[in-house]
């Protein structure tokens, strides 16, 4: 599964810690989630989408081997 | 939960790795040393002093009060993923220890004790999670 987070993140000028601070997770937990290393939560999930206004389908996208 | 209590959770997860790493050597030392030398009394003086340094070199770095309190698990959702997968690896390490020692130790067990024993794989257990959690929090 990759995701577009990093694209979206840098868009609305955040940086990573800004980003984990805004959802109360750990900046690890943001850059592990980006570089594909750790799957997160749904409510993790729901949590960066509505801070970027937009919807999770947009955020992650599942490739053909998942 | 705040972003102060997950930042405090990240710098504990830190100094706890670091200090695994130092107990887990410090009781290498302690198991394996007498073995080599056939003698332990000053050894356990020297290692219980390196055990107790490491300790509260713990405590300092981390900037913990008396009021500091026990949570079972880490409340961040990535941090409680490594803490998991660092215990798992612990689990498969004794194993292997054990395994080993199981195969090998034939030839030891005259001059090794039961506590030297027990001490050793609590060392195996202690480098292992402190290696576990820094390898998993890289980048």
């Amino acid at each position: 599964m990759k995701n577009h987070i990093a694209k979206y993140r840098k868009e609305a000028r955040l940086s990573q810690q800004e980003l984990a601070d805004l959802i109360t997770v750990s900046r690890k937990t943001i850059s592990t989630v980006e570089t594909n290393r750790f799957t997160p939560s749904v409510i993790i999930a729901l949590k960066i989408a509505r801070q970027f206004n937009t919807s999770v389908e947009s955020l992650f996208e599942i490739e053909e081997h998942d | 939960m705040s972003s102060y209590d997950i930042k405090s959770e990240e710098k504990f997860m830190g100094q706890n790795a670091w200090f695994s790493l130092f107990m887990g050597f410090s009781l290498l030392f302690i198991s394996t040393y007498p073995m080599l030398n056939q003698t332990s009394t000053p050894l356990l003086l020297l290692g219980t002093i390196a055990f107790l340094g490491s300790f509260f070199m713990f405590v300092i770095r981390g900037g913990f009060t008396w009021k500091m309190k026990y949570h079972l698990t880490y409340k961040d959702e990535y941090l409680n993923t490594i803490d998991t997968i660092a215990y798992k690896h612990v689990v498969l390490g004794l194993l292997f220890s054990m395994g080993g020692v199981y195969l090998f130790s034939d030839d030891l067990a005259l001059s090794v004790s039961h506590s030297m024993m027990a001490t050793f794989y609590l060392a195996v257990m202690s480098l292992i999670y402190g290696a576990s959690i820094l390898w998993q929090s890289k980048g």
